[in-house]
């Protein structure tokens, strides 16, 4: 099978000259300029405050851009009425760094609540949350309470709930924020796994070792400016 | 049902109230269909009663009747005699027999009772021949009660409107409970409600949940005072027995008609699902 190259690949996210201003003279972005295509595996990095959960934001639209454009696979999303959000969110899948798990449901129906929002068969449910938590390896605790469960599994939980409606786009904000360098690793992993089936992924974090490990597209933030661009040659297919 | 049962306290509370403003309402309104019951069977077979001297002759008798059984408002006439009269009143009341026996003479004088039709009863052309009758000679007096039917319709509206007024407030007031227990379920659940808008639930699908329980709330409150309101209906005379007396007939309950009972029921669902509309339109931004 040939692989595509970057210039084949759909662009699926397209930043023109974002701004985000949350108060009067304080830039939280300044003219942010980037393209992110279909199957890319971004990084954005920076101290806190440098805004890549703005950043995040803006792309789930959760708040509006000061200044500038977005284009998510075609669709200019800042011209998207509201009552129409709703529908740029199917495509996307979103991992916080507090999980933000329901703890009075099931594992089973954390991760199976985005299939009821599409309407999906109560049978072809089962199969798709199963296959998800078979991804992140918690298959075998499908029946179990979050609350029963360590931080990294709640952590990979909140990742098959991101990913079970089969998501274009994957973000994660601090997803390994909490955890210890091997759980770190291996939801990394997950990302990684899921990144391969052609999902484009955007990851914010600050933890340099893992982006020096897994990194294959670095954004490089500070005072919401972006400093830097790297393309390591992992990322060159 | 699942967040109906999480917050069943607040739930019930909710409930509870409902139920007593509808039953309020319900009370007044089966009050008011006793008393237009009332008026309604009185004004059936009302009738006017022309007292006869006893002086008079065959002919002016004649004359009378005549003119009474002619007239377009009469459906039908009777003549009672002094001692049919005298009869009629020992049977109704039997426990004054003596009193009339001590009195040697029958104070009873003959009348002429016509039964009126419905719709003339009320008219104002009735009164003039009431009048034209009474003026006739051999004539003494005339018995006409559609004041008393006019008290019971005046007494049947009043009571609806006093329903309606208490009722009213009381619903008004379970619009505002309605609306505050759903700002609180909507509260309590925020973080599902967030988690659901991230996966890319519709407002709809969001705020569905919430209107149909404020509309579930304000049907089992409105059922349920339609179930009350049934038993006090069944119960209140056996409560009462007979210690009104004659003001049994007036103060007594019936069944609401079944458009009432279906007005009440939808009453609910629209204060259940306006109050929860109010409440997601202010604290539900998605």
């Amino acid at each position: 099978m040939t692989e595509l190259t970057a210039a084949d690949r759909a662009v699926m996210i397209e930043f023109y000259h974002i701004s985000k201003q949350y108060q009067e003279g304080q830039w939280a972005l300044l003219d942010i300029n980037i393209h992110v295509l279909k199957g890319d595996f971004w990084f954005i990095t920076g101290p806190s405050g440098s805004g890549k959960s703005t950043l995040l934001k803006i792309i789930f639209r959760e708040i509006l851009p000061t200044r500038g454009q977005l284009v998510v696979d075609g669709i200019n999303i800042l011209r998207l009425p509201d009552h129409r959000i709703y529908k740029l969110r199917r495509t996307m899948g979103i991992v916080f760094q507090d999980f933000r798990l329901l703890f009075h449901k099931r594992v089973f129906d954390n991760v199976a609540i985005g299939l009821h929002v599409l309407g999906v068969p109560l049978k072809e449910i089962r199969r798709r949350v199963f296959n998800a938590l078979r991804l992140v390896n918690l298959h075998q605790k499908m029946w179990e309470y979050p609350s029963h469960l360590s931080y990294g599994e709640q952590q990979r939980v909140a990742i098959a709930r991101a990913v079970v409606n089969e998501p274009r786009i994957l973000l994660a904000d601090e997803p390994t924020g909490n955890l210890d360098p091997e759980l770190a690793a291996e939801i990394m992993g997950v990302f990684k796994e899921i990144n391969k089936q052609g999902t484009s992924v955007i990851i914010c974090s600050h933890d340099k070792e893992l982006i020096r490990h897994f990194g294959d597209k670095i954004l490089f933030l500070f005072k919401g400016k972006i400093i830097g661009k790297e393309v390591l040659p992992s990322s060159k297919r | 049902m699942n967040n109906l049962w999480q917050y069943r306290t607040r739930n019930l509370l909710s409930i509870t109230i409902i139920c007593l403003s509808f039953l309020i309402l319900g009370v007044f309104f089966s009050l008011s269909n006793n008393l237009q019951y009332i008026a309604d069977q009185t004004s059936e077979n009302m009738m006017v009663v022309f007292f006869l001297s006893p002086d008079a002759t065959a002919a002016e008798l004649s004359h009378i009747e005549q003119r009474i059984r002619s007239s377009p408002y009469v459906v039908r006439m009777n003549r009672v005699s002094s001692q049919q009269a005298w009869e009629r009143f020992q049977k109704n009341f039997p426990e004054l027999r003596e009193i009339l026996k001590n009195l040697g003479t029958n104070p009873f004088p003959p009348s002429f009772e016509a039964t009126l039709q419905k719709k003339a009863f009320m008219s104002n052309e009735i009164l003039g021949f009431i009048e034209d009758i009474k003026n006739t000679k051999g004539v003494e007096d005339v018995q006409f009660n559609r004041d008393w039917v006019q008290k019971m319709q005046s007494l049947s509206r009043l009571a609806r409107a006093i329903g309606f007024f208490l009722g009213g407030i009381l619903i008004l007031a379970s619009f505002f409970i309605i609306s505050n227990v759903i700002r609180l379920n909507v509260f309590a659940r925020q973080g599902e409600i967030e988690i659901l808008r991230f996966v890319g639930a519709s407002n709809t699908f969001i705020r569905l949940p919430f209107l149909l329980e404020g509309v579930t709330l304000g049907i089992l409150g409105s059922t349920l005072s339609l179930g009350l309101l049934f038993l006090l209906v069944r119960l209140f005379p056996l409560y009462l027995g007979h210690s009104l007396g004659a003001l049994q007939e007036i103060i007594n309950f019936r069944y609401l008609s079944l458009s009432q009972a279906l007005g009440m029921v939808v009453g609910g669902v629209l204060m259940g699902g306006l109050g929860s509309l109010s409440s997601l339109s202010r604290f539900l931004k998605i």
